[in-house]
């Protein structure tokens, strides 16, 4: 199954250490590929390095890829976690 | 011979004391040493996988130390942070990517990791946000941890470092604290870094002797022993024999001192005459309160809350500061507590602001009060929490900078709307909470009538009140020397702050830093002071003035100085006073 949708940053730093943080926690034990891709960049979700990289500040839009047999639940908890901006 | 020349360097004194130690260069980069590159045999590839591998699995094991550890001291934020840096080498980028490379170049780790770090550094070094930019520190960070085991190096940290340890170093980090062994630091000395530095909460908590502004070109490695007079802000190269003997005996003067009066730490806060005084203690950090119980602390008369947060880039939730201060007051068991809103802006913690430009003049700028009214949602967020505290104990709320009635009146609509919100989310909390105002502006000292009338308590925060009272920079070496609390004019706002309390039936308190300089004590009780906040080691050493003291010639001695003329006739009396009343403290026998 492969997924794809566009998510807004909404938390005030944008995706910052701790955000990111959330999110490679997050895909700790997922099985699918998971990728975001911002501007021209299309980078591992699973890595809190490239996740920094992007420096997407607020208000980005950022393209979630997520292709694997748990893609659907996978996507759900991630756009909660964007929406929720992250507990913050 | 030159080079066994007595030198001395002035800097400027942040946290007082003596140390008498060998210095210690502490860098936190990486030195720039460019780093071996060798073929590995085919057969040995396995090998330096795992050998990267345990490297790795090393330097994880070190920060789950650390954060264990910071848990324990209850540094959540600091903790939280280090999880990002196990998040980090927990990345491909850092794990199969080098495992990888190692397969497919056959080269050793250190030289392949280290291309995969510059190759980071390069990117993040193009990112145009500041902010996101400086994420890469962290990256140097776990990168350097990785390399030294790689390398089987001794990590410069200051979590082992010989007894008697002075540390030198540009700036301390968050971590670099968190690491110190405290009791083997004798002192730190800094090029730059002021009073709000991490160093110097550091510092002042475990009572470490501090000296900033001090150039290094004249300090060698080398040098064997050398002196730092926290005091007077004197580093001595090469001291001579006679003046390691003064000191020697002079640090262990003071220590005895410091001894004896902490033994009588549970004794009352009173003049011989029976006039008892608050003495409570400024807490920057929760290792603190343990402090204040030992010597009997009356309270919290500061609670400078921004500090807390002080290793973030963010400005913490509700809940995570509900979490803190809940904590906090339950550890005060019925205690007062006196929390002052975030005092953020100026030079303090401008990196959890974002500004839409640069201030010209920051201390004059959108600091504290202005800056938390601008930003509502972060002051009620904050007023919220305190609220939602204030039910495990006697919470005192108090509002940062107050310049002039209006800003106390619309802070306290704020608080108003967070209780209104508290009530319809139908969260408990105290009503009333007692609300004061810092007094660190000479406009607000003057309107000290108009401000007591609309609050239950005034603060003097001396520090900037003598900043902008003299409109002195202190962090200015060319002006710093006029920078004096004893300038009469500070003693006569004071006086006016303290009469106009007393006239309206309000406490007035002192949490600046002449109130943990005994040679005040006398003063401010003369001046009709019934509060002194200080740092929870000063306790001890104001209390003892306090009991050296009697109120009635408290009263005298404040008439005389407020007839006397100049800032180094009122020094010199006090001193004098001070010396006559506490012979033994050699703290202020500077002959």
């Amino acid at each position: 199954m492969k997924l794809i949708r566009k998510v807004r940053v909404k938390n005030g730093l944008g995706l910052h250490t701790r955000p990111a943080t959330a999110i490679v926690k997050l895909l700790q034990h997922c099985k699918s590929s998971v990728s975001f891709s911002y501007k021209r960049d299309t980078i591992n979700a699973k890595s809190i390095l490239s996740i920094l990289m992007l420096a997407a500040k607020k208000n980005s839009l950022i393209t979630m890829t997520i292709e694997g047999e748990d893609a659907g639940e996978i996507m759900d908890k991630l756009v909660t976690a964007f929406d929720n901006s992250f507990g913050e | 011979m030159l080079d066994t020349e007595e030198i001395w360097l002035l800097g400027k004194p942040i946290c007082r004391g003596i140390a008498i130690g060998t210095p210690l260069f502490f860098q936190q980069a990486a030195e720039a040493v460019q780093v071996q590159e060798y073929a590995i045999p085919e057969a040995q590839v396995e090998q330096e996988v795992e050998r990267y591998y345990t490297a790795l699995e090393k330097a994880k094991q070190e920060v789950i130390a650390l954060q264990k550890r910071l848990q324990k001291e209850k540094m959540f934020d600091a903790a939280a942070i280090l999880d990002a840096h196990l998040a980090m080498m927990e990345d491909p980028l850092l794990t199969t990517y080098i495992e990888e490379q190692i397969r497919d170049v056959k080269k050793n780790a250190e030289f392949l990791f280290d291309a995969a770090i510059s190759a980071c550094q390069k990117r993040f070094s193009t990112i145009e946000d500041p902010f996101f930019r400086e994420r890469f520190k962290d990256i140097r960070d776990i990168s350097s941890r990785i390399s030294d085991h790689l390398k089987n190096r001794v990590r410069s940290s200051l979590s082992d470092i010989p007894q008697n340890s002075i540390i030198f170093t540009d700036d301390l980090t968050a971590f670099d604290s968190a690491e110190a062994k405290s009791d083997a630091v004798a002192a730190f000395v800094t090029t730059e870094g002021g009073p709000t530095s991490h160093a110097a909460i550091v510092a002042r908590a475990k009572g470490i002797p501090y000296v900033s502004n001090i150039s290094f070109d004249k300090i060698a490695a080398k040098e064997s022993q050398l002196i730092v007079d926290g005091r007077t802000g004197h580093i001595i190269l090469n001291p001579a024999p006679k003046t390691l003997a003064k000191y020697t005996e002079l640090k262990e003067q003071l220590q005895l001192h410091m001894q004896k009066v902490a033994h009588r730490g549970t004794l009352a806060a009173e003049t011989f005459d029976g006039y008892g005084i608050q003495l409570s203690a400024n807490i920057e950090m929760l290792e603190g309160v343990e402090l204040l119980h030992r010597y009997g602390g009356h309270g919290i008369g500061l609670l400078r809350s921004e500090t807390f947060f002080l290793s973030r880039g963010a400005f913490p939730s509700e809940e995570e500061q509900f979490r803190l201060y809940q904590h906090l007051v339950q550890q005060m068991k019925g205690l007062k507590t006196v929390i002052r809103a975030f005092d953020v802006g100026g030079d303090k913690y401008a990196h959890l602001i974002s500004q839409p430009g640069k201030e010209s003049n920051p201390f004059l700028g959108c600091r504290a009060i202005r800056f938390l009214l601008r930003e509502r949602e972060i002051f009620k967020t904050q007023l919220r929490a305190i609220l939602r505290a204030s039910t495990f104990g006697t919470v005192w709320l108090m509002f940062p900078m107050i310049s002039s009635l209006s800003e106390l009146q619309e802070a306290k609509q704020v608080l108003q709307e967070a209780k209104r919100e508290l009530r319809e989310a139908q969260l408990p909390f105290t009503d009333p909470l007692p609300v004061g105002c810092m007094i660190e502006v000479p406009s607000a000292a003057l309107i000290a009538d108009l401000l007591a009338k609309e609050c239950n308590f005034l603060s003097i925060g001396t520090n900037d009140l003598v900043q902008y009272a003299l409109a002195v920079d202190r962090s200015n070496s060319w002006i710093s020397s006029l920078y004096s609390p004893f300038h009469p004019s500070v003693v006569r706002l004071i006086k006016l702050v303290a009469a106009e309390g007393e006239h309206n039936g309000v406490s007035v308190s002192i949490c600046g830093e002449i109130a943990a300089d005994p040679r005040f004590t006398p003063l401010l009780l003369g001046l009709g002071i019934q509060e002194l906040s200080v740092a929870p080691r000063f306790l001890p050493v104001i209390k003892n003035a306090i009991r050296n003291t009697s109120i009635v010639s408290a009263y005298k001695l404040a008439e005389q100085v407020l007839k006397m003329r100049s800032t180094s006739e009122i020094e010199e009396f006090l001193t004098q006073e001070y010396r006559k009343n506490v012979p033994e403290d050699y703290f202020y026998n500077f002959s």
